[in-house]
């Protein structure tokens, strides 16, 4: 059985073909605007892997944190493969994909991922045997913010994700705090945690499959109105 | 014409989600699924909900549309889908999603231009329009008097300078707190009302089949501000003027537009199509100067996939022009 792993969640596009090790894959910048090259991406690995669509039996999808327009075209495109060839859709968050691609043995993993807007979605992972879970709930942070959880106390720490993104000087000489890979989430990654939420059947319907923004939507609408002011004559 | 090609369209460029299957001239599902439920508080589309709810509710719609015509994906012969204009959150989850269908099964991927499915729509129930004809496009983005010389041949002769006609209505409904989408619900407080009680402005531009509705906006807004409760003026005289001001408006230039050129077929689309006023005295000037018209169904009139299906059909595409990404602008200009 044949795998397909999406991550659109930051700059780049990339997929991948699996069996039970990696076929095909492929990671391109996504400049802004250039998102629809996902299809193209996908076209390409599955003739370079010369298997059939319809040999793909289980998609893996990152499903954020992440850029909004690119995770929904990930999402969109996710559900049209699934959908049309009836085949189950797995998500993967993608804080867990880079902690589990990083995990060390021994440093504490703190999981970054750019959300624009100099807003950072964040989580803190403890190394266990044979991965890592959760030490803190992910939320939105700001760099000053995300500086003063990493330093708030001495516990060797292994940062991975979208840390080249912070300002450079934020963090000053600190014995520590590591900056490692993954740099960004990757189909790869979310391969290696999708297979075992399938296998052991650990995935939603395919209609409750949502995205993890973590934050609201903006509304920008001036709601001044006169309703109720205006001396109408009834 | 792909006669008894099995059409399936998407149409996601604002607010609806929407998805159509066409046979022949056969509409067999024709599902628009309207977030304005959603828009409601906020008094107008806001792009980055309509996104979410569009990449939420996109599949569930899809096995909807497949499940009501009694199909399988396998009985698809093309798949189209709106690439622009629109917003581009909410353009790229149906054109995504519809492109993947495309792929996985095999079929051919036709892009249709918004606005073109528009003018093709009266095409789903009158097979036998046929161009030259003049059409007025109308809805919250767009405000377009077009003359369609050829299927593939469209001149744009006028369009606004400033607010839609549906945002017209819209923002003076939010001011009033009379609802939203602001069309439909100032056309209901407006029956039964006076449409000539207030005096509102007929904005003219200096390009002769230009539309400009800020100033009538500010004028009506001017008005309620120093309304008196000794002026007796009622919610439905006033829904109902600014409606005939509108209507008027827009009527003005296309009529124009109509005699100058002497064509002697007339269409119309887009949602304040479905305005009961406006398609009034779009018959009534047809029947007065003997034109044929083709208006579609209001159902058809707003946005809806049925329209994005028939221009497939009838080949008005846009793959060639560009096949990798949405659009921003029309390709009608
Ligand atoms: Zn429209």
């Amino acid at each position: 059985m044949y795998s397909l792993s999406i991550s659109t969640s930051g700059k780049y596009i990339s997929v991948a073909i699996h069996d039970d090790k990696l076929i095909s894959t492929s990671s391109v910048l996504s400049e802004n605007g250039t998102t629809n090259l996902l299809m193209k991406s996908i076209d390409e690995i599955t003739k370079k892997s010369r298997i059939e669509k319809s040999d793909i039996s289980v998609v893996y999808l990152d499903i954020g944190p992440g850029y909004y327009t690119s995770l929904r075209i990930g999402l969109a495109v996710a559900q049209g493969v699934c959908g049309s060839l009836g085949i189950p859709l797995v998500p993967v968050n993608g804080l867990d994909a880079l902690a589990f691609a990083a995990h060390t043995g021994h440093r504490k993993i703190c999981t970054i991922i750019d959300i624009k807007r100099e807003e950072y979605a964040f989580c803190l992972y403890k190394p266990v045997p044979g991965g890592v879970v959760r030490d803190s709930e992910p939320e939105v942070l700001n760099a000053e913010i995300l500086k003063i959880k990493l330093e708030e106390d001495n516990d060797k720490k292994l940062v991975v994700g979208d840390w080249h993104n912070l300002n450079e000087n934020l963090f000053g000489e600190n014995s520590y705090i590591k900056f490692g890979s993954p740099e960004h989430v990757s189909s790869e990654n979310i391969f290696n945690i999708g297979k075992e939420l399938f296998k052991n059947n650990d995935f939603p319907n395919f209609n409750e499959v949502r995205l993890e923004y973590m934050r609201e939507p903006d509304v920008s609408f001036s709601t001044k109105s006169l309703e109720g002011k205006v001396n109408f004559h009834d | 014409m792909l006669d008894d090609q099995i059409i399936l369209g998407f149409e996601t460029s604002c607010d609806e989600t929407a998805i159509a299957i066409l046979k022949g001239d056969e509409l067999l599902v024709n599902t628009i699924s309207s977030q304005v439920d959603i828009h409601e508080k906020f008094g107008g589309v806001v792009p980055e909900v309509a996104s979410r709810a569009h990449a939420e509710m996109i599949r569930n719609i899809f096995h909807a549309s497949l499940n009501s015509a009694n199909l399988q994906i396998s009985d698809i012969d093309i798949v189209s889908t709106t690439d622009g204009p629109g917003l581009v959150g909410s353009l790229v989850v149906g054109y995504n999603f519809a492109k993947s269908v495309a792929w996985s099964i095999d079929k051919p991927f036709l892009t249709v231009d918004h606005m073109v499915g528009h003018l093709a729509a009266p095409l789903i129930e009158n097979r036998t329009m046929k161009p030259p004809f003049m059409t007025l496009l109308v809805s919250g983005g767009h405000t377009q008097i077009v003359l369609v010389e050829e299927w593939d041949n469209y001149q744009l002769l006028g369009t606004t300078i400033d607010d839609a006609a549906g945002e017209a209505f819209d923002k003076l409904s939010r001011f009033c707190g009379f609802g939203f989408p602001g069309g439909p619900a100032i056309q209901k407080i407006g029956e039964g009302g006076d449409p000539n009680k207030i005096e509102l402005p007929r904005p003219k531009t200096k390009h002769e089949y230009n539309y400009s509705f800020s100033g009538l906006k500010t004028a009506a807004t001017n008005f309620l501000n120093n309304l008196d409760p000794n002026d007796k003026v009622t919610k439905a005289d006033f829904a109902a003027s600014y409606q005939e001001a509108i209507v008027d408006s827009l009527l003005s230039n296309f009529v124009k537009a109509v005699n100058e050129t002497g064509v002697k077929n007339i269409s119309g689309g887009g949602g304040v199509m479905a305005n009961s006023r406006l398609r009034e005295k779009m018959n009534i000037f047809a029947e007065n100067n003997d034109l044929n018209i083709y208006l579609p169904t209001p159902k058809l009139s707003t946005d809806n996939a049925a329209m994005i299906c028939v221009a497939a059909q009838n080949n008005l595409i846009t793959n060639d022009i560009n096949a990798d990404d949405v659009r921003l602008s029309s390709i009608i200009a």
